[in-house]
């Protein structure tokens, strides 16, 4: 039972400070979590504290590997426009 | 404590707003001496200032507790100039090396600011041993902080303890519906809340962080960021509730947001207002509040004067090599900011001499022009037309000449010489300098004279190190003279 930060992470420390289980740790490439050490918040909070404050859609992922914040839950973006906005992007 | 309201302030008896009469248009003018002398060399807080003084961000404070919808937390392109975009996060120990450097090497920065590319206030740690350490080491330096407002309550003790004198808060509205339109979440007591739920309490702590703040004196900007259709006529609104609470200066800036930034704003197409729009805006919050026309939007990690970046040249590798003498240093800057201060305080004088002039002279009734200025700071036009990367705006009218904005001359994301369309980039520049009439500049070259006056801009070299107002104003009575400013020649006539 733990979260897991994946590449996406933008290492912008912000889940660093609010583990309850000190369990998230400064690395290279990017933040990471101690499996060992991570409770999933269960006891201390209702919701996951790291993927509360998260900015980036799918760099957090639950046990079962599943995006806590999936695609345009955080910014609103609907995935197929952000999609389109970037198809267009690259074909400049 | 209750700020004096700036607009109190008796107007001149030209019948015209203090601010832009005769060739004085200092935004400081209208300032009470006490909070003159607090700003008048922070470029950032004085329109006067920018021409001379410098300053830095030091990137210390990556989080942020909010997301606001102009920002993008993921990408850190070195060509683009925006807020919440960095290259090098730094630890508290590197910003203050960082800081003392840039000190010692350019003795007019005066100002050191934490302003992200988070929230400085959710570092709280990272940003405060900042502020700590260059308070003992580096006294000389003015701090300050910009924030979103969220955490601001509880670090007002805190931010008093450490010298610091300004704070900007950025307060897009003050209702929360239009609020939850610009932040889609907010992360508050343990939960992320989203919508007109986040965005009431975010308001709600912005506005008692600014009431905070002005009972302990500290002097407070206000940032807001123009977004046409959400915010654009909610502003001039926020405009009064911050005066009414103390703010002494409030600052609104044009969305930036392009597709490529990867922001809500730049996907969904929100578009950024026009010079034209912004400047209404600005002049419509004028009778209520004074209004600071001069911001650059610059990056969390910008150093140098306003509207430069010479980051490059303190990069961590680079600043590692240098030995800093801060005590040698701190002398070395006094004199130089002593020699600055009066070299602005008699260029005020002859400002307010030149202004009693124009007052005495018969009054045009022109109609009023802009025209664009190539500057490279000191308040005079010292700038090759080819070699400007932005030109400041300035308004002339026979009630006189105030400065209006500033453009860029070459775009966001720069570095090519040819954009979009395959416009080169004296094209764009000539794009950006649409509405003015005029541009003036040390010199310019034979392709962009004619260019120029084929797009109905007016370049002129005559003025060539001379005090900007006083060039404008000089240009302006030329074209009057000329007939060139068609409406109401019959009255200049009838009162000749």
């Amino acid at each position: 039972m733990a979260v897991k930060i994946i590449e996406s992470c933008v290492n912008c420390f912000a889940c660093e400070p609010v583990c309850p289980s000190n369990a998230i740790y400064e690395a290279k490439p990017h933040f990471l979590v101690d499996s060992k050490k991570c409770t999933e918040c269960e006891g201390d909070f209702p919701v996951f504290q790291c993927a509360s404050i998260c900015p980036i859609e799918g760099a957090i992922l639950d046990s079962l590997g599943l995006a806590i914040n999936p695609p345009g839950s955080l910014t609103g973006i609907p995935p197929e426009k952000m999609a389109e906005a970037m198809a267009e992007l690259q074909s400049h | 404590m209750q700020l004096p309201v700036l607009n109190d302030a008796p107007t001149s008896k030209g019948g015209c707003a203090a601010s832009s009469c005769g060739s004085t248009d200092n935004q400081m003018d209208t300032l009470p001496d006490s909070i003159r002398e607090k700003v008048q060399n922070h470029p950032c807080y004085s329109e006067d200032a920018h021409h001379y003084f410098a300053r830095m961000h030091v990137a210390v404070a990556p989080a942020c507790n909010i997301q606001c919808h102009y920002c993008n937390r993921k990408y850190d392109c070195a060509n683009e100039s925006r807020p919440g975009v960095v290259s090098e996060l730094l630890t508290p120990d590197q910003a203050v090396k960082k800081t003392m450097a840039v000190a010692a090497n350019i003795p007019q920065m005066t100002v050191l600011g934490i302003a992200g590319p988070g929230d400085p206030l959710a570092n709280p740690e990272r940003t405060f041993e900042t502020f700590r350490r260059l308070s003992e080491e580096a006294p000389d330096i003015k701090l300050c902080v910009s924030t979103n407002g969220l955490a601001l309550p509880d670090a007002v003790e805190e931010l008093s303890k450490h010298n610091i004198d300004h704070v900007t808060i950025t307060i897009n509205c003050v209702d929360p519906e239009i609020g939850a339109k610009i932040y889609p979440w907010i992360f508050w007591k343990n939960k992320r809340i989203k919508g007109i739920k986040g965005a009431k309490i975010l308001i709600e702590q912005q506005q008692k962080g600014l009431e905070m703040l002005i009972a302990k004196g500290i002097l407070v900007k206000v940032n807001s960021v123009m977004i046409p259709g959400v915010n654009d006529q909610h502003l001039a609104e926020v405009s009064k509730v911050v005066k009414s609470k103390g703010a002494f200066l409030h600052n609104v800036m044009p969305l930036i947001a392009e597709a490529e930034h990867g922001t809500f704003y730049g996907v969904m197409g929100q578009r950024g207002p026009t010079p034209d729009e912004l400047q209404d805006l600005q002049d419509s919050c004028s009778g209520d509040m004074n209004m600071m026309r001069h911001c650059r939007q610059c990056r969390a990690d910008a150093v140098g004067m306003l509207g430069e970046d010479r980051g490059d040249e303190f990069t961590l590798d680079k600043i590692g090599d240098m030995e800093i003498d801060y005590p040698a240093a701190m002398e070395k800057r006094k004199v130089i900011h002593q020699a600055i201060q009066a070299e602005m305080d008699s260029k005020r004088l002859e400002k307010a001499e030149k202004a009693q002039q124009h007052k005495q002279e018969p009054k045009l009734t022109t109609r009023p022009v802009l025209m664009a200025v190539a500057t490279s700071g000191q308040g005079v036009i010292n700038m090759h037309f080819g070699h400007a990367k932005e030109f400041l705006i300035y308004e002339a009218s026979p009630d006189g000449v105030r400065f209006i904005s500033h453009r860029k001359a070459d775009q966001y994301c720069g570095g090519d010489t040819t954009c979009g369309d395959g416009e080169s980039t004296l094209q764009v520049t000539i794009r950006a300098l649409a509405g003015c009439e005029a541009v003036l500049c040390s010199k310019v070259g034979y392709e962009p004279w004619e260019q120029l006056e084929a797009a109905g801009i007016q370049p002129n070299g005559e003025h060539a190190m001379e005090p900007i107002e006083e060039a404008v104003m000089a240009v302006y009575k030329e074209m009057a003279a000329a007939d060139k400013l068609d409406d109401a020649k019959d009255s200049v006539r009838a009162s000749a």
